[in-house]
Order: structure tokens, then C-alpha cells, then sequence
């Protein structure tokens, strides 16, 4: 029964420790690294949801029309958002390499200049 | 051509356009780039006028692709379904960012052609934004308008600051985004649809702890987009390094845009589900909304930094935005538009003086300008007009806003939120005149230095004795039309009218997936506004009085020791908007365990 | 706030949240209980309705193809932020012509040789991955691939290149006026096919080009299209990418082989 759901629950974890990964991070990039991880849960999660036992891939090149098949929709919103997510994360890490570059430190707490 | 055929285009053209300058901008020239963007941004301003125009009738739905809605209300294809208040905010979108391009025209001698197709990137995400009707599609033009964001806020690249507050602002505003993402899986996953008609009319009311999670963390990742307290710490940070025209279009319209999100989200979604805890929700809301609005108004008042001032003053007002939608009745959420309306127009122009002040005395802090803007007569009276807005004192659309919202709260026995009203429009009104009064006519002694007003901005521009003309016409454009959106006739009950049809979900849900078409909206008399003129003649009043008693507090004695502690603000307040982004990604998750246990003890 | 306290505020939340997030997902469908009509209707209807196998790219490219468009377009602005970031400052030019007369001290990577198998093997994958890259974006309407796959294949071609040694190639590659153009075309090429259909009297990304039989390579209309166009761009962004990054780099490889 419960363990039916062990899937959803996975990706919750996974969620929870990667934001655990960004609140102790000492260190910019490794911030960014889990916030890959939180992205992670998010298609963990997405893909549980659309599964059907029994199903195969939804690509009727050499399967009659009719064949029970995982739902596609998951899989095209996932598709698309990883690759699209790398470059928002190349975007994030550029920040902190030019960061790095001006100030010398990507440790978080050593540039705090934002204070108040 | 009909209004049909111009749905799509305030997002298609920009995106050309972008794609065409970042391709031939550099052997174009940068004159042509921009001309190139501010046409785009100013067709794009007369096509949502066009479609606004049409909406005060008569509600579009466009399916793109040609992919109509199926039997058993099965809807494949995505649609944009563009009412009166999306229309609306499509206005304020184009109309801030022509704005913002014609006051770039002198800045940014160095960025290559890069900032002109990140800004047209940014509003045509905007428009898709205020325009689609599904839950999907509201999410991918959320995350292209949260990476434009991203990449514009961090565009100073020759201190570490900008890139550190971009940095924050771009971790808080991705795990809102997964947040969100999660959210409509689990939607999908009970309903099987993303169009937010189908997805209502499946949910029906059932409501379990399924449809509570996904309506929180919903919630919790446009909130986060909207700065409200909790997650507002990125805020302040973003404004205070990006550029002047950037942050009008971030204070002026995105932080709006998170709060319609869920405005739409609740009334074409959730409102069946959550009716018959209708009141606890309004409860909730409305504490969030005092809690951010009373915040951010110390926050506002204990700021030195002009920039990061105004934004402390965008999170307060956001939380009364949050009021007008939090009250879930038609006038308040009436009052809603016409208020984001008129706040991003009075906002924007604040931030362009501020960027004009920048340009022509090169510091940005308080304590640093200090009677250096004497003889900028027109500036200064621009800021005060403007603070006079923040106030609703005068012939304002914020005045029209705050009497609809607070008539609303009346409504609903909440009438006490028409004095959180004036207390937090005393205090960021206040704020400004006081700046004003002593960077532009040198009155008391200079204003105390905090670590914030540090952060002195480099210069966006080559130094030069006079303001160009460029800067001054956008600027005093907006703050002008802030005060001619009152002569709109019939505003209000437009306004009521349309927000009626916004709250309507069978009709919404019929409109969408049988192409039914909806009746234009019957208009209402609205009430009288003198119980609200009194309230904002006496803001403006209090406002100067504070004003002036830091200003001069020296010599008026010790008895005003209190607005030397208000301008200091609270020690540990400030320390907790430390800069550091596993700060705020705690707050984060605070705010959300928080908010998800007041969901489940009332609404369960 | 100080970092035992930041934990401990995380902490107690994160309890909450996972409390939350249980009471929450108990009440999914269990996995692989799949109910909703979408995913049903549509592995019904899309190979009739647009001849391609591929219902996944079907649904990308063509009945939620302006979700693609918006994706597309968020890469193409965190290229162009990036782009933005590392652009050439004044400051930094000044900085880098003092240290040109300094000369570097010798690294690791210059000592270790790179063995001739690792070189004459990069190579030939360059090559196989190029064509596997251009068979896996021209055929995303009939077998799993499409556009983003194949382009960022395509994109790790100049990387191999770079890892057999020959940064000369590498350089030249990457910075041929060839790749902005394939970027930018192929972001405004979405967008324009998509405005298209307005000419044809059909709503935006209608699906205007004759669909072809089932099957064929050549079939589907404008999914084909559009994946061709996605490919592009994704290969032009993230070799833009990896230029930008590697940019200080080569430029120091390059001038010690000289």
C-alpha cells in the first residue's frame, strides 16, 4: 500500500536535502550544485506521477497505436526543463566566478556586503 | 484585423526583436539596437492598448495551434485567455518598459548589445504571463521571466555586490519556481490537465490534503516572487545593485505579477475546493499582507540607500497588494488592479529620479548627497509628487485603490485594515519626503550612516552637468500618467464589474472550454470616495509632519527622540537581512512549514 | 544570523515541511496508477493526427509547442546573461595586459603529454558524434530525440575536441561567427515559424506544413521544423557557453604553444 508511494516520498527527501545543502554551503558553487539536486526531486516527482504499470515508452515507431503506454506529457515538461535548467545554472555559476574574480572568496559568509 | 489575431503578438514580436538585436547589434551600432527595442517595447504598448480595449467587453480565449478544446471538456493545447485585468497589466508591462528603454538610451555604454533583448525577453515574458490560462505555460514564462531577471539584475559586473544580489535573488526565486513546479504536479496528478479551467472544473470542491499541499506550495512559490514576508529578503538586495531602469520594471509590474498569479490560481482553481473555509483563507492572507506591509515599512523608514528605500516601500505596499486580494471580494480585488496599476506607474517614476540623482550627483546614499541636489528643482518636485502618491494624497490612482480596498475590508468586518493603510503609507511617504528634504533642499543635519548606504553605487553614466532630456521625460511621464489614470471615466466600476468576472469560475471554466461567450459585465455605481479623502489627507498630512520632525529633530528636542530609533531601525531586524542566501533559503522553508501549518489547523 | 542558528531555524522547518509533504503526497495516486485523460487521449490521437511516432515531441513541438518556445527562450536569455557577465571590461583588459609580460609558472596539464590513443580516439568520436547528433535532431518526430538531445550532442563535440589536446582546432571552432549565427537563428527561427501560420489565416504555431505520411523522415511539418530550429540553438548556446568559460584558458594554452 504505502509502499506504493515510496516514489513521491523519495523526491521529497531529496527536495528537503538539498535545500539542507544550501543553508550549510560555505561555498557558492556547492550552493548552486544543490540547488541541482532540489531540481532533481522536482522530476523524480513528475515522472512517479505519469507511470503506468505495465507501460512502455509512448513511441509508436514499431508499436501499434493502442499499446498501453507511460503518460508522455511528464516526460516532455522534464525534457525540456533539463537542458534548460543547465543554463540557468551555467548563469548562476558565472555570478560567482565573476564574484570570485572581483572579491576574492565565494564563501558566503565572507561576502556578506548586503547586510542591512 | 480583428482583436483575436492580436493576442499572440505582445509576445511573439519582442522575441524576434530580441533574437534580431543580439544578432546585428554589433555591427549595427548601439543607436540601432535601441531604436529597434523602444519600437518594439512602443508597439507593443499600442497593441495591449488594442486588446485592453477590446477586453472591457467582450473575454478572448485564443488556442494556439488550433488545438480547440475536445469533448468531455479534454483540453490538449494551450490557450491564452485574456480578460480586462490581464489586459491591463499587459499595459502596465509594455508601458514600463518603453519607459525604462528611453531613459537606458544614455547608459550602459558597455554591455555590448546584451541589454536590449533581455529586456524585450523580460516583457514579452511578462505579457505571456498576464495573458495565458494555463498552469504549465504560467510557469515556463514565470522562469523566463525570473532568468532575464536574473541576468539584468547582475549586470554591473565591476563590484562584487551586484553579482552577490543577484546571486541571492536567483537562488530564492529557482526553489520558488521548483516549489511551483511540484505544486502543479501534484495537480496534474489528481486531475490529469494543466489548463486552469479544466483543472477546476475536475477539482470540483473536493478538498484534501492533496489539493491543500499543492495550493501551498503554489502559493508559497509566487509569494516568494511577490517579496512577501518571509521570503522577501532578496528584495532589498536585487534593487540596491541593478540598474536604475531594471528596477522599475522589477518594483514597478514582476513583484505585482506574483499576486495576480495567485489571484487567478484561487479563483479559476481552488476556489471551489476551499469555499467553505472562505473566511479562515481571508484570515490568513490578511495577516501575511499586515505582517509584510507593517515590516516593510520600519525597514522602509530605516533605510539611507535610496534605492533599497524604495524597495522596502515596494514590499510594504506589496503586502497591502496582497490585502486587495486577500479580502476575496470583487471591490477589493478591483481595488487591487487599479492600486498595482498606479503604484507601478508612481514607483517607476520614483526609481527613474533616483536614477536621475545617480546620473548627476554619482552617490546614491543619503548621508553622501546630503544638500548636493540643491538647484535639481525639477527632481525634487517629481519626488515629492511621487511621495504624495505613495500617500494616496491627491488626485491619484493609488487613491482610488486604497478607498476600493479599504471599503472591501469594511465589507468584511476588517475595517481595521484601513488604518494598517495610513500607518504604512505615513511611514514610506514619509520616508521619501524625508530623503527629499535633505538631498535636494540641504534642511537639518546629514542623515545617520548605516552599512547599507555603503553600498554607494558606481556611476551608470559618464558624468555631465545637466540631466539629458532623455531621463526626465520618462520619468515625469509616468508620474503624470499616475495621476491622470483618475480621470479614466468610470474606473471603478469597470474595475468592479471585470473583477466580478475574474471571481466567476463556472463562467470562466464555460468561457474557456465551450467557447461560451460571456456577457459584457454589468458596471455597478461605486461608493463614495470622502471617507477615503479624509484618511489620505491626513497620510499626507502625518507623512510631512514625520518628515519633518527627523529632519529637524535637532532642534526641536529630545521629545522626538523616537524618530531617531525609527530611522536607526531595530538592530536585529536589520541583522537578519544578512545578505547571506542559506539565510534566506531557511527563511524560505520557515515560512512555508509556517504557513502550511495555519493551511492545515483552519482549513482542513 | 550565525550558522548554528541558520541550521537550527532549517532544521525545525524542514520537520514541518516533511510532515507536510507526507500528509501530502498520501493522497497520490499510487505510482503507476496513472489516471488522467491527458496522457490517455493523447497516445490515442497524436500519431493520427500529426503522422509522427513520437508522441513526446509531438507534444513538445506542436500541441504545447509555445511552452517549447518559452523554454527555448530561457535558454537563449541565460546565454545572453551569461554573455552579459563575462563581458570584456575596460578594468579587466588593463589588469590582464600588466600580466603579459609575466610568465605563467609551468602546471601539471602542460607536463603530462596527452597519449596519441586518447588524441587519434577523440577525434574519430568528434566525428561519430557529429552524425549521431544531426540523426538524433533531424528524426525527433519518429524515435525518441529531437531538438535539446540532439544539440547538446552536437554541443559536446568541440568539448572532445578540446580534451584530445589540439586547443588550436578548438579555438577555431568555437569562435567562427557560424555559432552566434546558429543561435540566434534558431531562437528568432521558432519564433517565426510560429508567427507563419498567422500569414495562413491559423492561430500562432499552427502546424501549416503538409504532414507527410507516418513513418517518413520528412512527415509531421512543422515538428521536424522546429526540432531542426530548437537544435540549432541549443548547440549554438551551449558552445557560446563553454567559449565564454573556457576563453581565459585558451588564450593562455595558446600563447605558451607559441
Amino acid at each position: 500500500m504505502i509502499f506504493a508511494h515510496v516514489p513521491y516520498f523519495v523526491a521529497g527527501w531529496i527536495f528537503l536535502w538539498g535545500l539542507y545543502g544550501i543553508v550549510t554551503s560555505k561555498n557558492l558553487v556547492h550552493q548552486v550544485i544543490c540547488l541541482t539536486v532540489v531540481q532533481t526531486s522536482t522530476y523524480i516527482l513528475l515522472l512517479a506521477i505519469g507511470f503506468k504499470t505495465g507501460g512502455t515508452a509512448p513511441v509508436f515507431a514499431d508499436i501499434p497505436v493502442g499499446t498501453v503506454v507511460v503518460d508522455p506529457l511528464v516526460q516532455a515538461l522534464m525534457l525540456t526543463d533539463v537542458v534548460v535548467e543547465a543554463t540557468v545554472m551555467a548563469l548562476l555559476l558565472s555570478m560567482v566566478v565573476k564574484a570570485n574574480e572581483l572579491a576574492g572568496t565565494i564563501d558566503p559568509e565572507e561576502l556578506k556586503i548586503m547586510q542591512g | 484585423m480583428t482583436i483575436t489575431a492580436l493576442i499572440p503578438l505582445p509576445v511573439a514580436i519582442p522575441l524576434i526583436a530580441a533574437a534580431f538585436i543580439a544578432l546585428t547589434g554589433s555591427w549595427l551600432g548601439r543607436r540601432v539596437s535601441d531604436s529597434v527595442a523602444i519600437a518594439s517595447a512602443g508597439t507593443n504598448l499600442v497593441l495591449t492598448l488594442l486588446i485592453l480595449r477590446g477586453t472591457w467587453s467582450h473575454t478572448y480565449v485564443y488556442w494556439f495551434g488550433n488545438w480547440w478544446p475536445r469533448s468531455n471538456n479534454v483540453v490538449l493545447g494551450i490557450c491564452f485567455s485574456v480578460d480586462a485585468i490581464g489586459a491591463a497589466l499587459a499595459v502596465l508591462v509594455s508601458l514600463l518598459t518603453t519607459a525604462a528603454l528611453i531613459f537606458s538610451w544614455r547608459i550602459f555604454e558597455d554591455t555590448e548589445n546584451h541589454f536590449q533583448p533581455l529586456m524585450l525577453i523580460f516583457m514579452a515574458a511578462m505579457c505571456g504571463f498576464s495573458f495565458t490560462g494555463d498552469l504549465f505555460n504560467l510557469f515556463v514564462f514565470f522562469e523566463l521571466m525570473s532568468v532575464s531577471a536574473f541576468a539584468l539584475c547582475g549586470l554591473k559586473t565591476l563590484e562584487p555586490a551586484p553579482l552577490q544580489g543577484a546571486f541571492n535573488f536567483a537562488v530564492v526565486n529557482t526553489i520558488g519556481a521548483f516549489m511551483i513546479l511540484m505544486g502543479i504536479s501534484l495537480l496534474y496528478a489528481r486531475t490529469g490537465a494543466l489548463n486552469f479551467a479544466q483543472v477546476g472544473h475536475s477539482l470540483g470542491s473536493q478538498s484534501d490534503a492533496l489539493v491543500l499541499v499543492a495550493f501551498l506550495l503554489i502559493c508559497v512559490g509566487y509569494l516568494a516572487k511577490s517579496a512577501i514576508v518571509p521570503f522577501h529578503f532578496w528584495l532589498a538586495d536585487a534593487h540596491a545593485v541593478a540598474p536604475t531602469p531594471v528596477c522599475v520594471l522589477f518594483s514597478g509590474i514582476m513583484i505585482e505579477l506574483g499576486i495576480y498569479a495567485v489571484a487567478r490560481i484561487y479563483w479559476t482553481i481552488f476556489q471551489g475546493p476551499l469555499a467553505a473555509h472562505a473566511s479562515e483563507m481571508r484570515n490568513i492572507l490578511l495577516v501575511m499582507a499586515t505582517i509584510t506591509a507593517v515590516l516593510g515599512g520600519f525597514m522602509c523608514y530605516a533605510e539611507h540607500h535610496l534605492k533599497r528605500l524604495l524597495a522596502f516601500s515596494t514590499i510594504s505596499h506589496a503586502g497591502l497588494m496582497l490585502a486587495g486580494v486577500g479580502i476575496l471580494t470583487s471591490k477589493a480585488l478591483a481595488g487591487f488592479v487599479i492600486y498595482v496599476f498606479s503604484h507601478g506607474l508612481i514607483k517607476g517614476g520614483l526609481f527613474l529620479c533616483a536614477g536621475i540623482v545617480l546620473h548627476r550627483l554619482h552617490k546614491i546614499g543619503e548621508h553622501h548627497l546630503h544638500g548636493r541636489g540643491r538647484g535639481m528643482w525639477f527632481t525634487a518636485a517629481l519626488f515629492i509628487i511621487g511621495a504624495l502618491g505613495l500617500a494616496t494624497c491627491g488626485p491619484f490612482g493609488t487613491l482610488l485603490g486604497e478607498s476600493m480596498i479599504s471599503d472591501g475590508a469594511k465589507q468584511v468586518h476588517q475595517g481595521w485594515f484601513a488604518y494598517i493603510f495610513m500607518f504604512v503609507e505615513t511611514l514610506t511617504a514619509a520616508a521619501v519626503l524625508r530623503a527629499t528634504f535633505r538631498i535636494f533642499f540641504g534642511w537639518g543635519k546629514p542623515a545617520p550612516t548605516d552599512k547599507s548606504s555603503r553600498i554607494d553605487e558606481g556611476p551608470e553614466t559618464k558624468p555631465e552637468g545637466v540631466t539629458p532630456v532623455l531621463m526626465f521625460v520618462p520619468a515625469a511621464a509616468l508620474i503624470l500618467l499616475g495621476i491622470c489614470i483618475t480621470g479614466v471615466p468610470q474606473l471603478r466600476s469597470a474595475g468592479r464589474a471585470n473583477a466580478e468576472l475574474f471571481m466567476d469560475q463556472p463562467r470562466y471554466a464555460s468561457s474557456v472550454l465551450n467557447n461560451v461567450q460571456l456577457a459584457a459585465p454589468e458596471e455597478k455605481k461605486p461608493e463614495s470616495l470622502t471617507p477615503s479623502i479624509i484618511r489620505c489627507l491626513a497620510t499626507g498630512l502625518l507623512a510631512l509632519l514625520l518628515a519633518l520632525a527627523t529632519v529637524f529633530r535637532n532642534r526641536l528636542g529630545t521629545a522626538l527622540k523616537f524618530t531617531r530609533s525609527l530611522e536607526l531601525g531595530n538592530s536585529l531586524v536589520r541583522k537578519v537581512h544578512s545578505g547571506h542566501p542559506g539565510d534566506y533559503v531557511a527563511w524560505l522553508a520557515f515560512g512555508t512549514a509556517l504557513l502550511g501549518g495555519m493551511f492545515f489547523w483552519f482549513l482542513r | 544570523m550565525s550558522s548554528r542558528m541558520r541550521t537550527a531555524l532549517f532544521l525545525i522547518s524542514a520537520l514541518g515541511l516533511a510532515a507536510i509533504f507526507g500528509l501530502g503526497f498520501r493522497n497520490l495516486p499510487p505510482v503507476g496508477d496513472y489516471r488522467g485523460p491527458y496522457g490517455n487521449v493523447v497516445s490515442q490521437v497524436a500519431v493520427y493526427e500529426r503522422h509522427a511516432t513520437d508522441v513526446v515531441n509531438a507534444i513538445n513541438y506542436d500541441y504545447r509547442a509555445c511552452d517549447t518556445l518559452g523554454e527555448e527562450f530561457i535558454l537563449f536569455a541565460s546565454v545572453l546573461g551569461v554573455l552579459l557577465i563575462f563581458r570584456p571590461s575596460p578594468a579587466k583588459d588593463e589588469a590582464k595586459g600588466k600580466k603579459k609580460g609575466e610568465k605563467r609558472p609551468p602546471q601539471v596539464e602542460d607536463e603530462l603529454p596527452i597519449s596519441d590513443t586518447i588524441r587519434v580516439g577523440m577525434m574519430a568520436m568528434a566525428g561519430l558524434m557529429i552524425v549521431f547528433g544531426v540523426y538524433i535532431a533531424v528524426h525527433g518526430q519518429l524515435t525518441p530525440g529531437g531538438g535539446f538531445q540532439g544539440g547538446v550532442i552536437l554541443a559536446s563535440v568541440p568539448l572532445v575536441v578540446y580534451l584530445s589536446g589540439n586547443v588550436k582546432a578548438f579555438d577555431k571552432i568555437v569562435s567562427t561567427p557560424l555559432i552566434k549565427l546558429a543561435e540566434f537563428c534558431g531562437a528568432a527561427g521558432y519564433a517565426i515559424i510560429g508567427t507563419s501560420a498567422l500569414f495562413f489565416g491559423a492561430h500562432f504555431l499552427t502546424n501549416i506544413v503538409p504532414l507527410g505520411t507516418t513513418g517518413d523522415p520528412f512527415s509531421s511539418g512543422t515538428i521536424a521544423v522546429i526540432s531542426v530550429a530548437v537544435g540549432l540553438e541549443v548547440t549554438g548556446g551551449f558552445v557560446l557557453l563553454m567559449e565564454v568559460y573556457l576563453r581565459e584558458v585558451i588564450d593562455e594554452r595558446l600563447e605558451n604553444e607559441s
